[in-house]
């Protein structure tokens, strides 16, 4: 063979592997589409964001984290200690652990890391920690204003994903954007907001939990989360084996998915909960009968059946089934009943008209009820437009975006019914909602009442234990119920959609929502 | 054709100003606010302060204008508050998915529309020419986001000849840019046929039959010629609005552009981003314009000398 024709051949056959090795993706290549509810996260900066996607919890370690039986198993601490009056805090910290940059991790690093989420929106998550001492380079203690049996929980929350001090300072506001260092099973390889984010397999990883079988580095070499807000095209890319697995199932292709033999369907409780908040200062709904009429009116079975194919659960109470404050007594749930909701109005003076329609003294019985975009939420809502028709409200449905809705919940005044949902674990989002220090937004109902405050503190800061603070949030949660400060709708259950013949995903997820303890398992066929 | 192209640049400034004044009205007359949403909630109202203070929000509306446009002519379009990036690194990202998806995609529609308006027109009145209007009048009416789903149903899920979605190989660029296509194909088509069917009737092409020249001689060397004026203009006001109006189409093919940009960066009201992305799309309307114009002028003398 003559030289040229040797080298020829021999550069394209470089060529040819090059394609092949340099293009195609490896067998233990992954790739994975966030929930649309994650989609648009703008950094992977678990002090400063407001809004994290689940590739956080790969890219960091936490010192705790939690399982589906809401128990608590050390990461970072391999083990805790808090005192009887609960107002100091000891964790022992995983020794050899280094972040991936190369910086070692230690007691100095969470002296440094509490402090950092003063004055952001996160600080609620480390309000109740006084001070930080380094008690030696793997024990810190932490100094509590008041007790807070609720730490660990908020330790176990994306949030709370322990970033490298020397990356965090010397990216500044980058940090997070052009970058993110962390502990965790995987390395930030690239992220373009809205599009995609790429991790790769940290090789040097040791810090799994118990929560894992493997607590080495993950059997997944290279990992991609694609963001596509588009349902159809989600479905129609697992379909065809574009994307190995969804985080959450789109409700209209469930079906079509269980079909499909590929396709497997993991199906754990949800942790998101459709509700109705009522303006309580604006008339009709400053009379609280007014108030309790339009929660009864609310047909939560119809709602679930009709809208939902009896995926999930209706919704009696404002916690999701999950929370143990959710156990309230049978006679405060709040359960469709119509007839509760006619003699209501009919005693707070709105007569009823032979067409169905109410008025009071010439007013109509006519009220706002916005919701935002996006066709779950535009489904219930005229759903529920039509319930409360049956009773005698006339509601005019407002379709508006999440930014506008804020702005308009700002103005104080001008709304009064809506259809939200909220995505949390903890019993402190009755906290969020009804405090009356957040008037207009979050506590969109406008609330301030006593009672509701003295109960509210009392659980947020005067519970020492866990049980303590079970019974205190149960009273809170109780008392806002008979308040009728919202309606309770429905609790979507949460799926994931995996390609069997593609990964082997464990038959338990070990955490209230699949993160970094369960894909450290998944293994690639 | 310098002097008319520097007159036609000239009468572009004031346009721009006017639109950049619109342009950022526009923005900060919208409901919301972009530190809502990124204030700690339970802030103090000396916290928000802060940090209105520190984006300029709380200057009057005529400062924040002034400041902003200066800083604009040198290239400095700004950061963004929710995603905070620099707003030109921002577009620099998006823009080059957007020019590659509207220039191919313009490029399509030329040719396929040109041709089929062109045949429609020679053909008038056949099976043909009936066949093509009906497939125009589907090609205007069908939503893009439908024909997108049809494609992606027919070309990637059971023919598997393309991606699903997405933006990293060339080949998944193919579906979303058939999408724009042929809705570009319907009007292209459909303003040709017009066209070329109104120029038949003209007393030069009846001269040109008379003097004996070939059918297709006439069609394509001289009827076609002049149809191409209203053509060249649709085609420039096209450029603006593919690269702008492809979101539904960015959406539904999961692919990053200025559209998705500025969706995104509208409903967390992050103004800078908003009034970089409008700013950039206002721009490709005016030198899709221009371009028209001079493309037009250099087609025709008269234009050329009425504007001297």
């Amino acid at each position: 063979m003559k030289p040229f024709t040797t080298r020829l051949l021999a550069g394209v056959l470089l060529s040819s592997s090059f394609l092949v090795t340099g293009f195609a993706a490896t067998a233990q290549d992954v790739t994975m589409v966030l929930p649309s509810r994650q989609v648009g996260a703008p950094s992977y900066d678990p002090i400063r964001g407001t809004k994290l996607n689940m590739a956080t919890t790969l890219i960091y370690d936490r010192m705790v984290l939690q399982d589906a039986d809401q128990s608590y198993h050390g990461q970072l601490a391999t083990s805790w200690e808090v005192t009887e009056d609960g107002m100091e805090w000891v964790f022992n910290l995983r020794p050899g652990v280094t972040f991936h940059d190369g910086e070692p991790f230690n007691a100095d690093t969470i002296a440094w890391w509490i402090p950092q989420f003063s004055d952001t929106e996160n600080a609620f998550m480390t309000d109740a920690i006084e001070s930080v001492t380094v008690v030696d380079d793997l024990t810190v203690k932490f100094t509590m204003k008041n007790p807070d049996p609720n730490l660990l929980s908020n330790m176990a929350g994306f949030f709370m994903g322990v970033p490298s001090p020397a990356a965090y300072e010397a990216m500044g506001d980058d940090y997070g954007v052009t970058g993110a260092v962390g502990t965790g099973p995987f390395k930030l390889e690239s992220f373009t907001v809205g599009q995609d984010t790429v991790l790769v397999r940290n090789e040097d990883y040791t810090s799994g939990s118990d929560l894992s079988v493997n607590q080495g580095p993950a059997h997944i070499a290279r990992l991609t989360f694609r963001e596509i807000a588009d349902d159809s095209t989600a479905f129609l890319e697992m379909k065809t084996g574009g994307v190995d697995m969804l985080l959450s199932v789109p409700q209209d292709f469930r079906a079509t998915m269980e079909g499909e033999t590929d396709i497997t369907i993991v199906t754990i409780p949800g942790r998101e909960l459709f509700y109705m908040p009522i303006n309580t200062i604006v008339a009709p709904f400053d009379d609280i009968r007014v108030r309790e009429a339009a929660a009864f009116a609310v047909n939560q079975p119809e709602i679930l059946e009709n809208l939902f194919g009896g995926i999930g659960a209706v919704a009696d109470t404002f916690l999701t089934d999950a929370l143990l404050e959710g156990n309230v007594k049978d006679e405060l749930r709040i359960s469709y009943d119509p007839d509760r909701s006619r003699a209501l109005l009919d005693e707070a003076g709105w007569i009823a008209a032979a067409d169905g329609t109410r008025s009071k003294d010439g007013t109509a019985l006519t009220v706002k009820l916005w919701t935002q975009n996006g066709t779950e939420f535009r489904r219930i809502t005229e759903v529920i437009q039509a319930q409360l028709a049956e009773v005698g409200f006339t509601a005019e449905i407002t379709v508006l975006d999440p930014s506008s809705i804020n702005a308009e919940y700002r103005k104080e005044t001008e709304h009064q019914l809506a259809v939200r949902s909220y995505s949390y674990e903890n019993a402190d989002i009755l906290d969020w909602f009804f405090s009356a220090e957040r008037l207009g937004y979050p506590n969109v109902s406008m609330w301030t009442d006593a009672t509701a405050e003295e109960l509210r503190i009392k659980a947020m800061t005067e519970s020492r234990t866990w049980d303590e603070r079970v019974a205190n949030f149960t009273d809170y949660h109780e008392y806002v119920l008979t308040q009728f400060v919202f309606a309770p709708i429905y609790q979507p259950v949460q799926s994931y959609a995996y390609r069997s013949d593609a990964l082997m995903v464990p038959d338990v997820i070990r955490s209230t929502q699949l993160q970094s303890q369960t894909i450290l398992d998944i293994e690639v066929k | 054709m310098l002097l008319f192209t520097i007159k036609r640049l000239l009468l572009l400034i004031p346009v721009f100003l006017a639109i950049s004044v619109v342009i950022f009205m526009l923005v900060h007359l919208v409901p919301g606010d972009p530190i809502d949403n990124i204030v700690r909630v339970g802030a103090t109202p000396a916290e928000k302060a802060a940090l209105v203070a520190r984006y300029g929000l709380d200057q009057p509306l005529w400062a924040q204008y002034a400041n902003w446009f200066g800083k604009m002519l040198q290239g400095d379009l700004g950061d963004a508050i929710i995603l905070r990036r620099p707003v030109a690194e921002l577009i620099a990202l998006n823009l080059p998915h957007s020019l590659a998806l509207g220039s191919l995609a313009l490029l399509f529609s030329t040719i396929v529309g040109i041709a089929t308006g062109t045949l429609a027109a020679i053909f008038r009145d056949t099976w043909f020419d009936r066949g093509v209007m009906t497939l125009i009048l589907l090609g205007s009416t069908v939503p893009s986001f439908w024909l997108a789903l049809l494609m992606i149903m027919l070309f990637a899920v059971t023919l598997g000849w393309f991606p699903v979605s997405g933006a990293r190989t060339a080949s998944a660029l193919v579906l979303p840019v058939l999408t724009i296509g042929l809705g570009g194909v319907a009007l292209v088509a459909r303003v040709t046929r017009v066209a070329m069917m109104d120029i038949a009737r003209r007393d030069f092409v009846m001269m040109l039959h008379a003097k004996g020249v070939s059918r297709w001689r006439i069609e394509l060397g001289s009827v076609l010629r002049h149809a191409l004026m209203p053509v060249v203009t649709i085609l420039s006001l096209r450029i603006g609005w593919i690269l702008g109006g492809a979101v539904a189409v960015e959406f539904v093919f999961a692919r990053p552009g200025l559209g998705s940009l500025l969706i995104t960066s509208l409903n967390q009201r992050d103004y800078p981003v908003v009034q970089g992305c409008l700013l950039m799309l206002a721009i490709a309307v005016m030198l899709g314009t221009l371009l028209g114009d001079i493309v037009q002028a250099a087609m025709d003398p008269r234009i050329r000398e009425g504007m001297k």
